[in-house]
């Protein structure tokens, strides 16, 4: 049975795009819509079923190449239930974006979803394949169907921020593939695990620590962590929004997910590595939750505060890798299905906001959002699931993570979630309560949009709209005790497939009273936000002094390509200089 | 701005510094023969598949499954580049080329047409050549894709805007390009339901140096040839397309 799905999470996909691409301008205008949904069903259905049955990992031989005299010709897949529960994540969130987008997309010849289940095929390979060579294609369908779908309006600010992705991410192609020139210049091979036995012969080789790096680096730039991060706020933010719920849900989290796998079952025979690399993850994840966070409290723009908030989550993410253990990574794996269900919800809103209110600046909305007050409720439940409230998937991976910091002996990390939690949880609450209450008025220039006028198709009705946004977020806060049953019970094959430790419930979270605290500060910043004038002029003005120290953080995100390749080769060199020099 | 800009970058180079010269002194020395991989494929790829050129044996067979997903890449790339360049293009073969008020529309040369009909058969012959010869020779599927596509772009030389855009037609090119992806897919597909592994290749392999040797291989081939030749032919449809005067019902 398994022989037989395993294969078919990526080629369904692709050759139903390829049929779209024969028929779809003979077919009426709502088959492609149906077709593209009921593909990425039949691909959640085959994720479930693989989930079941790959309780120790299925190894699949395309072209029936087994490796034989010890060596390896052909490409392979390596299924566990991390990767079929990432695919699961990666089909329910395009099945739900596809309903979303339900006539949204009008082109005679489908284009919007073809792109999008090669999109959706490049994810699913990228995340089952065991080859290194075969990652690196599917990271590039990845990306080329990303450059083309944030493009995809054709107005000024869509292709600003489709170009400055492009040129990030070429980039970071570019790198990945001379660190896979390297390391198969020194192994002979491209498959995990041949590489990890040629890894482990070579023990702190540099061109296996370059290799390293390089590939990593290409990751760390797709999932959009500090320093590599510019580009995500101004991609995320113009790309369609049914775009944007699938960059945000998963093509970030995608990346974190390579790196851990790559760590794991390649760069981690290479005992080097291990300290350095522990100590740079939780530094960039420290600044990525710190920096999304207060940036995402900065903004106006909803779909461009979204996006950093997903810099702040991603940063969480990392700490969670960053702690290079089997309960870290459990929760990491945790704490992204969470986020890609709850941040997924989150774009769709933002979505409803941009067809129905006609616009998606916080204050010119203000009072707007009354009439469609069901949206605000989907709003507000994601604002307080970011925020941490103790309840569904993330709050379950919060948990987690603070044990697994703890038991690793970095209990400052808590500390480090529980504002990057607040932070984005304030901010999106206080969205929330502007748009959908009506509070919070401003005065004077404030009021007037600094950004161009915007606004998407509004084709199809509220509920359809809403249902799956509302799905995703059932799913979000129904999953919890699932999840994070299966991830602990997954992990000890991901870290180790060939020789799995038996697998163990981890202790939870030290401190019951953590999660409720970050939800009153979301709640305490949002409330201050939209009461702001009321409070005491002297309170307002040093308030004021302490947002203006941020100013320069502000700054650097300027949009300008040329800033941001200069972060990206001081990020590199960082990076590369700490593995070299130990 | 741009001064801390170059700051950033110089610093990030100064950093590279180490490590690279690490990499460059450790690297495999000029010569070096450590290439267990290539060796493998080419003592066995003549014995088990019945093919002399290994590299198509390599993408068609033993790394078949990269060249399914590079193959797919380019028919997003395809499709993303039309998405975005849809901005003011028709489906009208009787389009006049936009022209740059003040400036004239010389006729095309004699010599041009000359050469561009003699050297488009020519071209076209040749890339066919290049496809079908896959499994002997150099070259394949992808690389005589090209070699088609551009013979058809000399068409347009030859024959101008209009005569090209009579013989491309949009929606063929779609069922090419399409049609040569799901081709391959299909290549992958039906040897499971035989029991075999995706892309097994069940189909008999020929004769050694023979065109038909390599088995499944001739299918997948094919199939890329498609692609690629109505890819290509897309793609250079929509550049000049760019060029087109815009009508009125265009949307």
């Amino acid at each position: 049975m398994m022989s037989i799905l395993a294969p078919l999470p990526v080629v369904l996909p692709l050759s139903i795009a390829a049929l779209l691409l024969i028929f779809a301008h003979l077919w009426p205008a709502r088959v492609p819509d149906a077709i593209a949904t009921l593909t990425a069903l039949a691909t959640a259905a085959i994720c479930v079923l693989m989930l079941q049955r790959v309780a120790t990992p299925f190894t699949y031989w395309f072209g029936g190449w087994q490796p034989a005299n010890g060596l390896t010709l052909g490409i392979d897949f390596v299924i566990d239930r991390f990767g079929a529960g990432f695919g699961l994540l990666v089909s329910i969130l395009f099945a739900a974006t596809f309903v979303f987008a339900w006539g949204y997309f009008e082109s005679v010849r489908a284009h919007f979803h073809v792109l999008m289940l090669l999109f959706m095929a490049g994810m699913l390979g990228f995340s089952l394949t065991h080859d290194l060579f075969n990652m690196f294609v599917w990271f590039e369908v990845m990306g080329v169907a990303g450059f083309a779908l944030t493009g995809y309006r054709l107005e000024a600010s869509a292709l600003e921020g489709g170009l400055n992705f492009t040129v990030m991410n070429g980039i970071g192609g570019y790198l990945m593939l001379c660190g896979i020139g390297l390391i198969y210049a020194r192994a002979g091979a491209l498959d995990f695990t041949a590489l990890s036995r040629a890894i482990a012969v070579h023990q702190g080789d540099p061109v296996v620590a370059a290799a390293f790096c390089l590939v990593v680096t290409a990751l760390l730039i797709k999932a959009a962590v500090v320093p590599f991060q510019f580009w995500l706020s101004d991609a995320h933010a113009v790309a369609p929004s049914p775009v944007s719920v699938i960059f945000s849900g998963s093509m970030v989290s995608i990346a974190i997910y390579g790196i851990a796998r790559l760590y794991w079952q390649v760069f981690s025979a290479d005992a080097a590595i291990a300290p350095i690399f522990h100590r740079l993850l939780l530094a960039a994840g420290t600044a990525s939750t710190l920096v999304g966070g207060i940036m995402c409290a900065r903004q106006r723009h909803v779909k461009r505060l979204l996006a950093f908030s997903t810099i702040s989550h991603v940063g969480i993410m990392i700490l969670g890798v960053a702690l290079l253990s089997a309960d870290g990574t459990a929760a990491m794996m945790t704490y992204l299905i969470g986020h890609g269900l709850v941040k997924g919800a989150l774009f769709m809103t933002a979505g409803i906001l941009l067809a129905l209110c006609g616009g998606i600046d916080e204050i010119g909305l203000r009072g707007h959002g009354k009439s469609i007050w069901p949206a605000g409720l989907a709003m507000t439940t994601g604002g307080l699931l970011l925020a941490g409230a103790p309840v569904g998937i993330m709050d379950a991976g919060t948990h987690m993570l603070d044990a697994a910091a703890s038991r690793a002996g970095e209990a400052w990390v808590i500390a480090v979630l529980f504002f990057g939690s607040a932070l984005t949880g304030g901010a999106m609450l206080r969205v929330t309560g502007r748009v959908f209450l009506g509070l919070g008025p401003m005065q004077g220039e404030e009021t007037h949009a600094p950004t161009e006028q915007e606004d998407e198709r509004s084709s199809r009705p509220l509920w359809l709209m809403l249902a799956p946004c509302c799905g995703l977020l059932l799913l979000a806060v129904a999953g919890g005790e699932t999840i994070s049953h299966v991830m602990n019970q997954a992990v000890p094959a991901f870290i180790n497939p060939a020789q799995p430790a038996p697998s163990q419930a981890f202790p939870k979270a030290p401190h019951p009273l953590v999660p409720w605290l970050a939800t009153s500060l979301a709640l305490a910043i949002a409330a201050w936000d939209l009461s702001r004038q009321y409070m005491p002029r002297r309170l307002r003005r040093s308030a004021d002094t302490l947002m203006r120290t941020f100013r320069p953080l502000e700054a650097a995100h300027s949009g300008l390509i040329g800033d941001y390749v200069g972060w990206l080769v001081l990020g590199l060199g960082i990076f590369a200089a700490a593995l070299a020099l130990g | 701005m741009p001064r801390l800009r170059m700051v950033l970058f110089w610093c990030g180079v100064l950093l590279l510094i180490a490590p690279i010269a690490a990499v460059v002194c450790d690297m495999p020395r000029f010569g070096d023969h450590p290439l267990p991989y290539g060796d493998a494929i080419n003592h066995d790829a003549p014995r088990d598949r019945h093919v002399s050129n290994t590299v198509s044996a390599v993408n068609f067979d033993y790394r078949g499954f990269d060249t399914l997903g590079e193959e797919f890449m380019l028919v997003c790339a395809v499709t993303g580049a039309v998405v975005l360049l849809r901005g003011s293009r028709g489906e009208s073969v009787t389009a006049e080329p936009g022209t740059l008020p003040g400036r004239g529309l010389p006729g095309r040369s004699d010599a041009a047409v000359l050469i561009s009909r003699l050297m488009g058969p020519f071209t076209l012959l040749f890339g066919f050549y290049v496809v079908l010869h896959a499994t002997v020779t150099p070259g394949g599927g992808f690389q005589g894709g090209v070699v088609i596509a551009s013979g058809l772009l000399l068409l347009f030389m030859g024959e101008g805007y209009r005569g090209w855009r009579r013989i491309m037609r949009t929606p063929w090119l779609d069922v090419c390009e399409g049609g040569g992806a799901l081709l391959f897919a299909l290549a992958g597909l039906a040897p499971m339901l035989t029991g075999s592994a995706f892309l097994q290749n069940i189909l008999p392999y020929g004769k050694f140096r023979d065109m038909l040797s390599g088995g499944l291989m001739q299918i997948e081939n094919a199939g890329v040839a498609c692609a690629v030749m109505a890819g290509f032919s897309l793609v250079l449809l929509e550049f000049l397309e760019e060029t087109r005067e815009p009508e009125h019902d265009d949307t």
